[in-house]
């Protein structure tokens, strides 16, 4: 199926027009390694936030793409992140998920990095090395870049990759939706669910960037069993919402609220008097489109950062292998949000959201299902549908509001996910990336 | 009452019938083993090294994998039984062994029992997972269920949880 020319172009791969993709794309392993190359040592990746790291010195082990990595507090202050490799034979220097360390002296034979990844010490360095090993291009591998928009830390081992904020482009505007409600923005509670998935990496990410269409079917059970998990919409609002791309393969969905009160009518019981508490400072920071119109539900940043918004609910799917996945969730909620809020918040969030969630776990067998029947030969003769609402963009977004920014759909549209893989096809045929400082 | 071997076999038959029931899908049997003011918690496990040592668990006020009362533990139980909960339908087999019953102490709240879980489950056609950890419970006598559950601390060992999700109970 792939091409294995010099120069392979994945768009037959993707049909746009139609609204069609070839299922190879999920259980291909040649495309799975190009995608490693092509697309997790390219793109920005989401590593954790600010909050994680609040004091000289903190780490915590995170994967870009399938390397480890080590993102760090320098005692100066600066945020680094390293892969998580000894330069001598490869072995992990650091085993902790997180804690707070100068040093990082692998296991193996004793080499130690500052946590600035500067190679410190080696042992027998006069004695067996006859001080001939170079110290200064043996440090801890750096990334390419590293940034923060507003306490969210990303990075990429591609010299040549976009700065974050064009990278994130008019998305970084509407994530203000999730971080930038009030004053000070959000912070992560400790804790990260881990889990592992037997489905392709790109099923969760286009469930999240645009499938508003499976929460009746999937989630029936959750929802009529009191674990409501979405704005409460009523009939005659106007608008039922939309689904919107950014660009780049970033995307999300959200409700429509015509008014201040409608925004509370659509807010959750638990949530209310706390929507009701913020609404002016979001109002008055975010203005009318995104601190009130829009109430915004699923997203995902390309390529494999996920969201749920009204759940304080951010998650990555760390690649595998082509058939296996590793789901890292966690939970945000308002700096300044009172501490029976966030109990409301982190509650509401892990009985949905999550390893133990009732709206997750419904969505996992639905990915492993649908990676299954991507391996199979004669089921890959047959593409993947994605042709929802493929003539029905609307033309023009400002006509909805002013403000709108990036391509508009109703909120039932599979936009976003087509939009998800015309980005997957864009690095899949580009250049490769730039590993500043490659030895091999 | 520590070493009370009646109390011991007590709670060992209660914990034999309690597995019993959710290994065999009773789970209208299982809820009414729950005091009303249960609180059920599964903080999350990770790796430390070094002075980390010791702060393995998420507390209180954390992140956890399961943070229920007797209500949403209801709900939980509701869900499987609208025929659309889809992780279990169809449903998944299990064997919940318990072990390692050891009753550390007994106060107003009740008498507190540490013990060790082994959970087989095997779904679909070839899905298998191994789910083990440790059990704190605090219990309370009843007349009817002989045992109430008011406190559970579940444990599980797994860090990056090789389970799709926990879509069973412990």
């Amino acid at each position: 199926m792939l091409d294995k020319g010099e120069h392979p172009h994945f768009d037959h791969l993707i049909d746009l027009t139609k609204g069609e993709i070839n299922r190879s794309i999920f259980s291909d392993p040649d495309i799975y390694q190009r995608e490693l190359k092509q697309i997790f040592a390219r793109c920005w990746l989401f590593l954790g936030h600010t909050s994680q790291l609040p004091n000289e010195n903190d780490f915590f082990t995170a994967y870009m793409g399938e390397d480890p990595v080590i993102v760090t507090r320098h005692s100066d202050g600066q945020i680094g992140a390293f892969l998580n490799m000894c330069r001598h034979r490869g072995n992990r220097v650091c085993r902790a998920d997180s804690g707070n360390q100068r040093m990082f002296t692998c296991p193996f034979h004793g080499w130690t990095f500052a946590n600035n990844g500067n190679l410190k010490t080696v042992p027998g360095y006069k004695q067996v090395y006859h001080e001939k090993l170079d110290m200064e291009s043996h440090g801890l591998v750096p990334v390419a870049q590293i940034d923060t928009y507003k306490g969210m830390i990303f990075a990429t081992f591609d010299v040549s990759a976009p700065s974050l904020e064009d990278y994130l482009g008019d998305m970084a505007w509407y994530l203000d939706m999730a971080i930038d409600r009030r004053d000070g923005g959000i912070e992560f509670l400790p804790g990260t669910h881990k889990w592992r998935i037997n489905c392709n990496w790109k099923f969760p990410v286009d469930n999240f960037v645009g499938d508003s269409y499976h929460g009746p079917v999937s989630h029936g059970s959750a929802w009529e069993s009191g674990f409501e998990g979405m704005p409460r919409r009523k009939k005659g609002y106007g608008y039922e919402g939309f689904q919107i791309n950014a660009g780049g393969g970033h995307g999300f969905g959200a409700r429509w609220a015509e008014n201040e009160e409608q925004v509370y009518e659509m807010a959750l019981p638990e949530f209310l008097a706390y929507e009701q508490e913020r609404f002016p400072e979001t109002h008055a920071r975010l203005g009318d489109l995104r601190g009130m119109h829009l109430s915004p539900m699923h997203c995902s940043i390309f390529p494999n950062f996920s969201m749920l918004w009204q759940s304080g609910n951010m998650r990555v799917w760390h690649p595998r292998g082509v058939s296996e996945t590793e789901g890292w969730s966690w939970c945000f909620v308002d700096k300044k949000a009172d501490p029976d809020h966030r109990d409301m918040v982190r509650i509401h969030d892990l009985q949905r959201h999550g390893t133990s969630g009732t709206w997750e776990q419904d969505d996992v067998d639905n990915w492993v299902q649908s990676t299954l029947s991507s391996r199979g030969y004669v089921g890959r003769q047959f593409t993947q549908n994605i042709s929802m609402g493929v003539e029905h963009e609307i033309e023009d977004p400002t006509t909805i509001h002013p403000d709108m920014r990036g391509r508009v759909a109703g909120f039932q549209n599979e936009i976003n996910q087509r939009q998800l893989y015309a980005q997957w096809a864009r690095m899949m045929n580009g250049d490769a990336p730039v590993v500043p400082g490659a030895t091999a | 009452m520590k070493d009370d071997i009646n109390l011991w076999f007590s709670i060992n038959q209660f914990y034999t019938r309690e597995a019993r029931y959710l290994d065999d899908l009773e789970f209208d049997q299982w809820i009414g083993l729950m005091a009303p003011d249960l609180r059920y918690w599964m903080p999350i496990v990770s790796n430390r090294i070094g002075r980390g040592i010791g702060s393995e668990l998420t507390e209180r006020g954390h992140l956890a994998h399961f943070e229920d009362d007797f209500e949403s533990m209801s709900n939980r139980v509701k869900r499987l039984a609208t025929g659309r909960a889809w992780a279990e339908t169809p449903p998944g087999r299990t064997n919940h062994m318990v072990s390692n019953v050891e009753v550390t102490g007994q106060d107003d709240a009740g008498v507190h029992v540490t013990s060790k879980f082994l959970i087989y489950r095997s779904h679909m056609e070839t899905d298998q997972e191994v789910f083990s950890g440790t059990r704190k419970d605090v219990l309370r006598s009843d007349q009817e269920t002989e045992w109430k559950i008011a406190d559970r601390t579940i444990i599980l060992d797994h860090a990056v949880l090789t389970q799709k999700s926990l879509g069973i109970f412990f």
